[in-house]
């Protein structure tokens, strides 16, 4: 249960960082990543990470 | 530290040393499509559209008024309809295939690609798609292909295109007497042959006090080694957009003089006119045929022009404002393309002879003529009507001159004087209704900006508001990108 719950919290980590990377190089060099990817789905993913996680706590 | 971390939650490093790998190896991956370091990437789009990724490269067409609603293919219905491109990094080639099934009338032979050469000018470098006349003249025979090449004859006079371009460079064609420009016609395709007049005329300097507005083009024949233009501009100051003027002399293409002038005005949207001025001079130049190109936006208008040769033609398009009374000019095309800028500028014009209305305002209508005269007069009674034709336009006849061959465009008719057809065209190949077209340009100096390349299909007569159904369904863009790899673009820095 302990194990589930820690790997979770890294899944949302994981899209956290993912998030900010990718928001980063959006900056950086505008397009490069939403000419191939909708970045809606990334932030769906973590808004899913960050609810399934705090119903577990 | 770590080394405790380690041990203690080994399972924790695991998984956190997996998350990190992914990151890095996303970022890696979309680096690798940013830098494209092997110089070659293709970007594609097809339609129907499914579930779509990503935004793409390839962005929608517009204006929405010239493309029918809730199709499953793009429709086109108007001329010129846009698109662009987005690439993550500059490229020097593309090589262009467009997908399309064509239910075209006759009266609509021509299909264009263009690519976005000036954002100032609005110059679009157009290279054919499907050209419907070469088409019927290949499909009649008296012609030979020589690799991109297409030349046509009527009589079969020359044994290849080597022969033939042989007695162009020294003016004389066989078959031919009026002149290279009375029986060679072109497309896509830049023929070079000396131009000369057609009789020797005397034309004092000009000075020209019709106020012109918007970029404009305009051909000069120098006789006497010496050339000086003095432009008089004003600057409406009515767009925010800053208004630089570049006046550039070209021979046979290449730059001779570049005179620039830059917009200081630190509030160019303020309303009030500015005047300006800018001289061209040129005291050591070979007899010929140049060109002058103006570059200023619509916000700038050619208050007057003082050419110290008298032969200078307007190339194309006209767009003549603040008159005072009747306007008369000369051109020599068989047909005018007015479009009324203001609804005061609505008039019934007069065209070679004939009353035509220009009824509707900022609608282009096309005025066609049946006369046989090598000249023909236009008359407006109100300013403010672009003119535009496949010609040129003068102020007076005796200044009008036209250097450049016919062109096998859509208002293009094979005439018994026409003996001779140079093309570099190849007809798109047709699969199941849909017809493959490829065409390449040279992206080097082409418009970008952010990231984006600028194109456009042209259908010339194409318009949405005829009635007469015809359209154009496009399946799919693909663009083949040819650029500098990352192992050149070191060498280069190094």
């Amino acid at each position: 249960m302990r194990r589930a719950q820690l790997i979770a919290r890294e899944i949302f980590y994981f899209f956290t960082l993912l998030t900010i990377v990718s928001l980063i190089l959006e900056i950086i060099w505008p397009h490069i990543i939403l000419a191939h990817f909708n970045l809606n789905w990334l932030f769906s993913l973590w808004l899913l990470s960050a609810l399934f996680l705090l119903s577990k706590k | 530290m770590f080394s405790a971390f380690l041990t203690k939650r080994p399972f924790l490093f695991k998984l956190r040393l997996f998350f990190f790998s992914l990151i890095l190896v996303f970022v890696l991956a979309f680096l690798y499509l940013k830098i494209v370091p092997f110089g070659r990437i293709t970007y594609e789009r097809h339609w129907p559209s499914g579930l779509k990724s990503g935004q793409g490269f390839i962005y929608d067409f517009s204006p929405a008024e010239r493309l029918a609603k809730d199709e499953l293919y793009p429709r086109l219905i108007g001329d010129p309809v846009y698109f662009s491109l987005f690439t993550p990094r500059p490229f020097n080639s593309a090589v262009v295939t467009i997908v399309y099934r064509d239910h075209l009338s006759s009266s609509t032979p021509l299909v264009e690609l263009g690519l976005l050469r000036d954002k100032v000018t609005r110059r679009y470098e157009l290279k054919p798609l499907d050209n419907k006349i070469l088409d019927t003249l290949m499909a009649a025979g008296g012609w030979r292909r020589e690799g991109e090449t297409i030349f046509w004859q009527a009589n079969g006079a020359y044994a290849d295109l080597n022969a033939f371009q042989a007695d162009l460079d020294a003016g004389q064609l066989k078959d031919c007497s009026s002149g290279p420009n009375a029986c060679l016609a072109v497309y896509n395709y830049a023929l070079t042959f000396p131009y000369n007049l057609p009789k020797e005329t005397t034309v004092s300097p000009l000075e020209l006090k019709q106020p012109l507005r918007g970029a404009e083009d305009f051909y000069v024949y120098v006789s006497n080694n010496q050339l000086r233009l003095d432009f008089n501009f004003v600057d409406l100051n009515q767009d925010k957009a800053p208004d630089p003027i570049t006046v550039n002399l070209y021979r046979g293409g290449e730059l001779v003089n570049s005179q620039f002038l830059p917009d200081d005005n630190p509030r160019p949207a303020s309303g009030i006119s500015e005047n300006k001025s800018l001289s061209l001079k040129e005291t050591n130049l070979s007899p010929g045929v140049y060109k002058v190109e103006v570059k200023i936006t619509d916000d700038v208008v050619i208050k007057n022009l003082k050419s110290s040769v008298g032969k200078l033609a307007f190339i194309n398009k006209v767009w003549p404002v603040s008159t005072n009374g009747d306007l008369k000019l000369f051109t020599d095309a068989n047909y005018l393309q007015a479009k009324a800028f203001t609804p005061a500028s609505l008039q019934t014009l007069f065209f070679a002879g004939q009353d035509f209305s220009l009824s509707v305002p900022y609608e282009q209508f096309t005025f066609t003529s049946a006369s046989p005269a090598p000249v023909k007069e236009i008359k407006l009674t109100k300013d403010d009507v672009i003119l535009e034709n496949n010609g040129v336009f003068s102020w007076s006849a005796i200044s009008l001159f036209d250097p450049t061959l016919k062109k096998v465009d859509s208002h293009f008719v094979l005439t018994p004087a026409i003996k001779y057809i140079v093309a570099a065209y190849q007809p798109p190949s047709e699969n199941e209704g849909w017809k493959t077209a490829q065409t390449e340009f040279d992206l080097v100096g082409a418009y970008r900006e952010n990231g984006r390349y600028g194109f456009l299909i042209s259908i010339p007569g194409l318009r949405a508001e005829d009635g007469t159904g015809d359209y154009l369904e496009i399946k799919e863009i693909k663009v083949e990108l040819t650029g500098r790899t990352l192992w050149q673009k070191i060498k280069a820095l190094l």
